[in-house]
Formats: C-alpha cells, sequence, structure tokens
C-alpha cells in the first residue's frame, strides 16, 4: 500500500495515471485468479473463456474506441477464422500452435481488410450509418451461408476440434489453457497499447477529433480506418482461433449478429477507447451472468436486463464503468503540450 | 404461365409486407435521422399483439386491427421517454435502438417460451380469377398495403400535417422558427413509423411461424431498402423495399436456397456501395 502511495505522491505534481494501475491491478488478478480456483475446472473455465473473449472486445474497441468504425460485425472474423482453424484440424489433421494461431491472425486479417476496403475505401467517405449496416449485413449473410453449408457442419457447426499441439503437448481445458490464452491476451494487449500511443494512433486520435481536417491535412483517413479494421479482424480472427480450441467447437452462431452485439456490449459497458475497459467489461458481464443462471427466476430474465443494462448505459454512461475513475485526457491519449485547465 | 402468374402474385405479397416495414423505418430515418435497429421487433411486437388476441379466443382480425394501435402508443411513449434523447447523436442511438430491441425480442422469447406458434389466416382458402387459383389472405396484404402507401402518400402531398412534416424535413430550424412544433411531429413520425411495424407484423404472421428471431431477417432486409432507395424520400424506401423483396422472394427459384439469402444482401450492399445516394437522391418527402 505505501509503495501505491509513494508512487502516487511522487507524480501527483504530473499527471495523475489511473489507467496503469488499473491494468498492473487487473493483470495481477487474472495471474492469481487460477491459483485461486484450483481444481474448480468449471470456473478455470469460464475464466479462460473471458480471457478469450476479453480479446473480441478489444477487437471491437480498436475499431469503434480507436477508429470510430461502428462495427456490428466484429465476430465475423472471430467465427470464419473459428471455423478455418476446425477445418484445418479435421481436413489436414494439423493444429501445431506456431502454424494455427498466425493463421488465424491472418485470416480475420485479411477478411477485415477486404470488408474494410469494400466499406471503407473509394471516393466518396461512407457514411457512419453505411458501415455499421454493412458489418452487420456481412455477419448476417455469413451467419445463413453456415447454417446452411453442409461441408462445415450446417447449423451444428463443427463439434470435437482437434486439441491444440505444442510439440507433441495438447491443450486441453484447465490451468495451462488459461495461461496460453492470457499470454496471447498480453501479447495483443501490449500491440494495441503500442498502436494506441505512436505515431499512426496519434493520427486516430485527430481522426476521432475531426476527421475532416484531417483529410484537409493531406491525410487518407479511410486508408488509416481500414488499416485499423483489419489489424482489428486479425485480433478478432485469433479470439476465434483459441476460442473453437477450448470450446472443441464452433458453430454459426459464432460469426452471427449476436455474438457481434454481445461485444459491442462488453466495450461499451467497461469504457471504449481505453483497451483495459473491454476486458473489464468482459469479464464484469460474464462473471455476472456466470452467478446469476444458477438462479433460475434470474436466469430467466437475464438476457432482458442485459438490454436494459446496456440501455441504460447508453443513455446516461456512455464512458462506461472506466469513465468514472479516469480522465477524458487519459482516456482518449494525451499527446503535445499539457495546457492547463485540461484535467 | 399458371406457374409464372402465381410467382410472381407471391413475389408482390412478399414485397409488399416489405414496403410496410420499410415505409416506417424510413419515415423515421427521413425525418430524425433515427436509424431504428428496433424496428425488426416492433414487427415482431406487431405479430405478437395478434398472438395475443388469438390466445385470448378473440377473433385473429382484431387483433390485425389492434397491432398498429398497440404499437403506435408504444413508439410514442417510447419516443417520449428514450427515443428523445438520440436525436443529436446517430450512433448513439443506433446502439440504443438495438438495446431496446434486444430487451424487447428477449422478453417476447420468454413470453413464448422459445416455441414456435402458427397462427390461422384470419381469411382461409382461394379463389379463382381466370382459371388461376390464389390465396386470400395475401390478396388482403397487397390491397392493405396498396391502401397504406396511397393514404401516406395523400397524407404528406394533401394535408396540412404532411406540409408541416415535409417542411420540417427540409429545414427544421427553419419549421421551427415558423411556429411548427418539431418535437410534436418526431413523436408522431415515431408513432406511425411504429404503427406501420406493427401492422406488418400482424399481417404476416399467419404466414409465418411467430418466433422471437422474426425480426432481426427483416431488420437487415429493411434497412438495405432504406439505403437502397434512399433516406429523405418517399417514393425511395419504397422502391427500395421493392427491389429487395423481389429478389429475396424470386432468387430462391435462380439458385439453390442456401446462397440466395446472402446473395441478396451482398447484391444490395454492394449497390448501396456504389451508388450511396440510392434510386431517389432529392429529398422531398
Amino acid at each position: 500500500m505505501t509503495a501505491v502511495a509513494g508512487l502516487l505522491a511522487r507524480r501527483r505534481g504530473r499527471a495523475l495515471r489511473v489507467l496503469p494501475l488499473i491494468e498492473i491491478g487487473m493483470l495481477l488478478v487474472a495471474l492469481v485468479t487460477p491459483f485461486v480456483l484450483g481444481e474448480r475446472t468449471a470456473l478455470v473455465t469460464l475464466a479462460t473463456n473471458v480471457l478469450i473473449l476479453s480479446m473480441l472486445a478489444i477487437s471491437f474497441d480498436l475499431c469503434w474506441g480507436m477508429s470510430g468504425i461502428m462495427s456490428f460485425g466484429q465476430a465475423l472474423f472471430f467465427g470464419v477464422a473459428g471455423y478455418v482453424i476446425a477445418l484445418v484440424g479435421r481436413d489436414l489433421e494439423f493444429s501445431h500452435i506456431w502454424g494455427t494461431l498466425p493463421l488465424a491472425a491472418v485470416t480475420g486479417f485479411l477478411l477485415a481488410g477486404l470488408l474494410g476496403a469494400f466499406l471503407l475505401l473509394g471516393r466518396r467517405t461512407p457514411t457512419v450509418i453505411f458501415v455499421a449496416l454493412g458489418t452487420l449485413t456481412g455477419s448476417y449473410a455469413a451467419e445463413r451461408l453456415v447454417s446452411g453449408w453442409q461441408y462445415v457442419g450446417a447449423g451444428n457447426g463443427l463439434s470435437s476440434v482437434k486439441l491444440l499441439q505444442a510439440g507433441s503437448y495438447e491443450f486441453v481445458e484447465g490451468v495451462e489453457f488459461y495461461f496460453l490464452a492470457l499470454g496471447v491476451l498480453l501479447l495483443v494487449y501490449i500491440a494495441a497499447r503500442i498502436l494506441k500511443g505512436s505515431q499512426l494512433g496519434l493520427v486516430l486520435a485527430g481522426m476521432r477529433q475531426n476527421e475532416e481536417r484531417l483529410a484537409f491535412f493531406g491525410y487518407r483517413v479511410q486508408l488509416f480506418k481500414a488499416l485499423v479494421f483489419a489489424q482489428a479482424g486479425a485480433v478478432a480472427g485469433i479470439a476465434g482461433a483459441l476460442y473453437s480450441y477450448h470450446q472443441g467447437f464452433i458453430g454459426p452462431g459464432n460469426m452471427g449478429p449476436g455474438l457481434s452485439t454481445t461485444a459491442v456490449l462488453y466495450c461499451l459497458f467497461g469504457g471504449t477507447g481505453t483497451l483495459i475497459g473491454p476486458v473489464i467489461g468482459t469479464a464484469a458481464v460474464e462473471v455476472i451472468t456466470y452467478l446469476l443462471a444458477d438462479i433460475d427466476a434470474i436466469k430467466r430474465i437475464w438476457p432482458i436486463l442485459l438490454g436494459l443494462v446496456l440501455l441504460a448505459v447508453v443513455m446516461f454512461q456512455p464512458k462506461g464503468i472506466l469513465g468514472i475513475f479516469v480522465s477524458d485526457r487519459e482516456r482518449i491519449g494525451s499527446y503535445g503540450v499539457r495546457t492547463e485547465g485540461q484535467e | 404461365m399458371d406457374e409464372v402468374v402465381r410467382l410472381v402474385f407471391d413475389i408482390l405479397a412478399f414485397t409488399s409486407v416489405m414496403v410496410l416495414i420499410v415505409l416506417g423505418l424510413g419515415v423515421i430515418a427521413s425525418m430524425m435521422g433515427i436509424f431504428n435497429f428496433a424496428h425488426g421487433e416492433f414487427v415482431l411486437l406487431g405479430a405478437y399483439t395478434v398472438f395475443l388476441f388469438h390466445e385470448s379466443g378473440l377473433p385473429v382480425w382484431t387483433g390485425i386491427l389492434a397491432a398498429p394501435l398497440v404499437l403506435a402508443v408504444f413508439g410514442l411513449v417510447l419516443e417520449r421517454t428514450v427515443i428523445r434523447r438520440f436525436y443529436a447523436a446517430p450512433i448513439i442511438a443506433m446502439l440504443g435502438t438495438y438495446a431496446i430491441g434486444l430487451v424487447i425480442r428477449e422478453s417476447v422469447r420468454g413470453l413464448l417460451g422459445g416455441l414456435y406458434k402458427s397462427i390461422p389466416e384470419p381469411l382461409p382458402g382461394v379463389y379463382s380469377l381466370g382459371g388461376i387459383d390464389f390465396s386470400s389472405w395475401r390478396t388482403v396484404i397487397l390491397v392493405v398495403t396498396a391502401a397504406v402507401i396511397a393514404g401516406s402518400w395523400l397524407m404528406l402531398t394533401r394535408t396540412s400535417i404532411g406540409l408541416q412534416i415535409r417542411g420540417s424535413l427540409e429545414n427544421p430550424a427553419l419549421a421551427r422558427s415558423c411556429g411548427i412544433a418539431t418535437p410534436k411531429l418526431y413523436a408522431l413520425t415515431f408513432a406511425f413509423g411504429s404503427a406501420l411495424a406493427g401492422l406488418a407484423g400482424a399481417l404476416i404472421v399467419p404466414l409465418y411461424q411467430l418466433s422471437a428471431d422474426i425480426g432481426l431477417r427483416f431488420l437487415v432486409q429493411a434497412f438495405l431498402s432504406v439505403m437502397l432507395g434512399g433516406v429523405g424520400t418517399f417514393e425511395g424506401p419504397v422502391l427500395g423495399a421493392a427491389a429487395v423483396g423481389a429478389t429475396a422472394a424470386g432468387l430462391p427459384w435462380l439458385v439453390i436456397p442456401v446462397l440466395a439469402d446472402p446473395l441478396v444482401f451482398v447484391l444490395a450492399l454492394a449497390i448501396v456501395r456504389f451508388r450511396p445516394q440510392g434510386f431517389i437522391t432529392q429529398g422531398r418527402l
């Protein structure tokens, strides 16, 4: 405690940064969790799921929070990558980690790149509504297509996905898979943080404030958006692959608008644009869902409650939970000379 | 020949339902700039109202009459309490209306118990015309849609409230300064759009089975229709709905059904991509 207080005191003269503290706190919680849960496998599975879905939420945050693309189709890349991995396991009997996870990332990147290029690039600037609708449509069309396609298992999806291998070791549900997911999440998170703090992130921050002005400066705004969209697709792809391996199953529902909008909910609930917010949001929503699943009376109305929570967040707390603790400047990212009265 | 006539008739019937849904969505989008993601669920609520009437032993047609009224009141209350906060921010509106849709869908799912329910056609049977059998109920749908389109058109072009609506669409600030109460008009428009969705839901529920998920499909198709036709016009969404509805109903005859459904979306999206202003450009509702 004293160390934290000392750290706070030392930094008080400058900016009081809350986000790094929250990030460190979350990391500690994530590291300790499996040891606390120990042998309760159901809970370890839940925790692993939270980590994997966090990546999907981060991927949405990259779109919406960082570059202002309202994507209602993030699950499309999640689901397609999951299917690709499952098919590679089934038909080529290959599931080595060094090959499949990059393959998932590339799948997500290319698919999102194509969709992003189609929706965003062009002579005319697309409206936000068109992009939102385009992603939603893509996700919905893919779900319909897959649920009628016998080769990929139609409505039943693909089950008993080949286990993820590292050398001769096979990952099954449990603590090992948890730490694998945590490791991947950390890598993704750090990459996203670097992206946010980089020069590209600076352009994105400018775009969020005034897209037109950036365009007049000579930046090809839509190209930047498409690039970030593709990267977000890669993140969603990795998450989808891990999900597919972890559950041993992937189905049409994993690429539809349902999961896409759940990702939106995670992100908005936690706080958009912060990167750690989506992780917190995912953990909060999933854990509460799990706790309430035992109570029959609430379990029935829980989806309704989730909708109401989303509505309440949108109406009254658009910055999410983190918006309560984190200043706007820190949330959005700070660049350039600090001026008085901005905090 | 008989086959062709019957096919055209079926496509027309399906298309007219799309037109009803899209008209409601388009009117709201044009007036307030809000894309109502809960619109599919309004259709669902209309269908559910008919189901409730049917369950309680009343004739189905009373339910069909009641559905637009119920939805109009529902829309009015919703606009007064929630939707009006979103006018300044269309993206927030999208999320907010999506949340509303989620709440409605899950509530109906809970009430139905996840089952599929079917409701008998209030006007069953067929009639013959020139040796070809036509379904009576589908004819009713066609006639009602034509009447609604004509009625809305007359209201917009011939009445004073229509003039006010056109005025505040063209220039809200000027309309307000002329003494037109735009908030009231917005509330009315929203209620009207909701009522159309309710009517559409009530009319189609005898044809489809009632389940909580019917809304989403209509939502995506209706959105594409509005974008296809052009926001801010009256004819645009109607034309767009006709195009999407006809393609959606006709395409399964040309390609395998599995591909047909996604193909409609991809086609429509591609057209919107290259002609974002829609079929009808000029905003002259």
